[in-house]
């Protein structure tokens, strides 16, 4: 009964896989293999050719590199008996290879990145603009917010009195205005209706496409706030007394919001993002301030410091809108129990 | 009286002078091809307190509900102190606001505190000023037992309190009529009595009552008449001594040998 541990062992890999997942591939049960390929790998990294930029024969030994560096990654990585910190580096080294072939034989001017791209003089002479321009995007962002909900919330309000022809225009208003692309409805308001006789300045025709556009997807969400209310809330608040505008007033808005804000804030952000789209119809936003000031300047610097501009701006906004969802739904799962 | 006020431009309301508090005659109720109340007609005195009691899916709660209109009935005639309120000109909020309801499942607002959910319809309604509401709703919370819970929120309440409250809720309107839609139904058992003590002490000072529930030690005791309800229909109605002790009818019988 009682044999000795060692001998157990012995067996134990191997024999312990094949319990567990039955066949074990004939390129893992052998360090053979790992040890070819790595020779592989690294006879191949000395075929790699010098800098600069590579011609045909080249570029094939440079792919041939990356092939069975990607096959080698990926038996490692697919071996659950490699301990996990391995495969962390090796995803990290993979990466740091990447960028060192991609500085090795691309043609751009490294030396003077720091002109090109992160030149906080061109930065600065294009500040004025990039300051208007950010600016319009905020003043774009709010306006079609505001309007969104405006509209959005009376859809809705109006969507939860049933009544069939009115459903049918308000759906075929949310149809319309998802299905449209927000940039083909600036052009149309901007470009098109001077023929009917509306003309309407290009930051008006930039609001009114993002509010209409996200106005579709706001009324959706305030009615799925809505139908998140029980029959109950209702009838109880009929029973007391109360009209239907007292009911919508104190009993479902308070209720609904709370259901709402997530999806809304989110909503928001996205909006704020296709502010963007506004520089095709001429509104100097963000963008059309970063990309004038790149071809007045002849340097790209603006446009980077505009992109990091965004991010630094959105990727809060974003963290805050998922922040939000993980709390409503904590809270849910609180009330529930 | 109350629903005078509420005919418009000098039309008349139909008057009905029985002197009774409710009036019901020939009640139907039909979803589609599903007819639920298939000729209801009974009376309520005043300060009667009147059980419901039948077997599931008899129309018990449906009887209740078509009586302040959450459900529409299909056809009748349902008289409130000789009112009509199925009458077209009737402002139906109005008479709402003399009838109080308690639900199986509270239905408390969840976004309010206890004594929020309390003045929320005499401050909105009845238009009153929030001190007052206050007052009148503190010492509603102090009837039912809940003074000391009057700044929390429903969900931190257990059910009998929760119940409590919506019957606070209820009396806040100052109602004359009380409707119990199975009050007790989604309780555990030990919060049963506080809810089923609130209820008699209402019973006690003469409030209107009618209650559709199954608690046969609050009916024997509070109740002064049962309606037996079997498929739509009144099958018996009579005083608890009567039913429970010399019913005749066969459908009774099984139900009184199957809940007691």
């Amino acid at each position: 009964m009682a044999q000795p541990a060692s001998s157990q062992t012995n067996i134990s890999r191997l024999s312990d896989l094949k319990d567990k997942v039955g066949h074990v591939p004939f390129i893992r049960r052998n360090s053979f293999v790992y040890g070819s390929l790595s020779l592989l790998v690294i006879y191949a990294l000395f075929l790699l050719p010098s800098k600069g930029s590579p011609d045909t024969v080249d570029l094939g030994r440079i792919v041939i590199f990356c092939l069975l560096l990607l096959v080698w990654a990926f038996i490692i990585f697919t071996d659950e008996l490699k301990p996990e910190k391995l495969k962390t580096i090796m995803v990290f080294s993979i990466f740091i290879i990447a960028g060192w072939l991609y500085y090795r034989y691309s043609t751009a001017r490294w030396g003077e990145m720091g002109f090109l791209f992160f030149n906080l003089e061109m930065v600065q002479k294009a500040w004025p603009t990039l300051v208007e321009g950010f600016w319009t995007t905020l003043l774009l962002a709010i306006c079609a917010a505001i309007m969104s909900t405006v509209i959005g919330l009376l859809l809705a309000i109006f969507r939860s009195f049933n009544n069939p022809v009115l459903n049918f225009f308000i759906i075929a208003y949310v149809d319309f205005f998802r299905a449209m692309p927000i940039i083909v409805l600036m052009m149309l308001i901007y470009y098109a209706l001077p023929f009917m006789g509306i003309r309407l300045s290009a930051i008006v025709s930039g609001i009114l496409a993002l509010g209409l556009n996200s106005s579709a997807y706001v009324s959706e969400i305030f009615r799925a706030g809505f139908l998140s209310i029980k029959k109950g809330q209702i009838e109880a608040s009929s029973a007391l007394g109360l009209n239907p505008i007292q009911t919508m007033r104190f009993v479902i808005l308070p209720q609904a919001f709370r259901v709402v804000i997530p999806p809304l804030v989110g909503n928001y952000v996205a909006s704020a993002k296709d502010t963007a789209l506004a520089s095709s119809i001429s509104i100097i936003e963000l963008l059309k301030a970063g990309l004038s000031q790149k071809s007045l300047l002849a340097n790209p610097s603006p446009l980077i410091f505009v992109t990091a501009l965004y991010l630094v701006m959105f990727v809060p906004l974003t963290r805050f809108s998922g922040y939000l969802e993980k709390r409503m739904k904590e809270s849910q799962r609180q009330v529930r129990l | 009286m109350f629903l005078r006020t509420s005919s418009r431009k000098g039309v008349k309301c139909k008057m009905n002078d029985t002197g009774a508090m409710i009036e019901v005659v020939d009640l139907h109720k039909r979803f589609k091809d599903l007819h639920v109340l298939k000729g209801i007609s009974t009376s309520v005195k005043q300060s009667e307190v009147v059980a419901v009691m039948g077997p599931s899916g008899s129309g018990k709660s449906t009887f209740l509900r078509c009586m302040n209109r959450l459900e529409e009935p299909s056809s009748g005639h349902i008289y409130i102190e000789g009112i009509d309120i199925l009458a077209p000109y009737i402002d139906i909020n109005r008479v709402r606001t003399e009838i109080g309801m308690v639900f199986q499942s509270f239905n408390l607002f969840p976004h309010l505190t206890s004594i929020e959910n309390i003045k929320l319809a005499p401050m909105s309604v009845r238009k009153i000023s929030d001190q007052e509401a206050t007052e009148r709703g503190m010492a509603l919370l102090d009837k039912v037992g809940l003074v000391d819970k009057a700044k929390v929120y429903p969900e931190q309440l257990s059910g009998g309190q929760q119940q409590r409250v919506a019957i606070a809720r209820a009396l806040a309107m100052q109602p004359q009529i009380m409707f119990f839609d199975e009050p007790t139904s989604a309780l555990d058992p030990e919060m049963i009595g506080e809810v089923l003590d609130v209820m008699r002490n209402m019973a006690k000072e003469g409030m209107t009552m009618m209650v559709v529930s199954h608690e046969m030690g609050f009916i024997k005791e509070a109740a002064d008449r049962i309606l037996f309800l079997v498929d739509g229909l009144i099958v018996e109605d009579g005083t608890p001594d009567q039913i429970f002790n010399y019913s005749k009818n066969e459908r009774t019988l099984e139900f009184l040998s199957k809940i007691i």
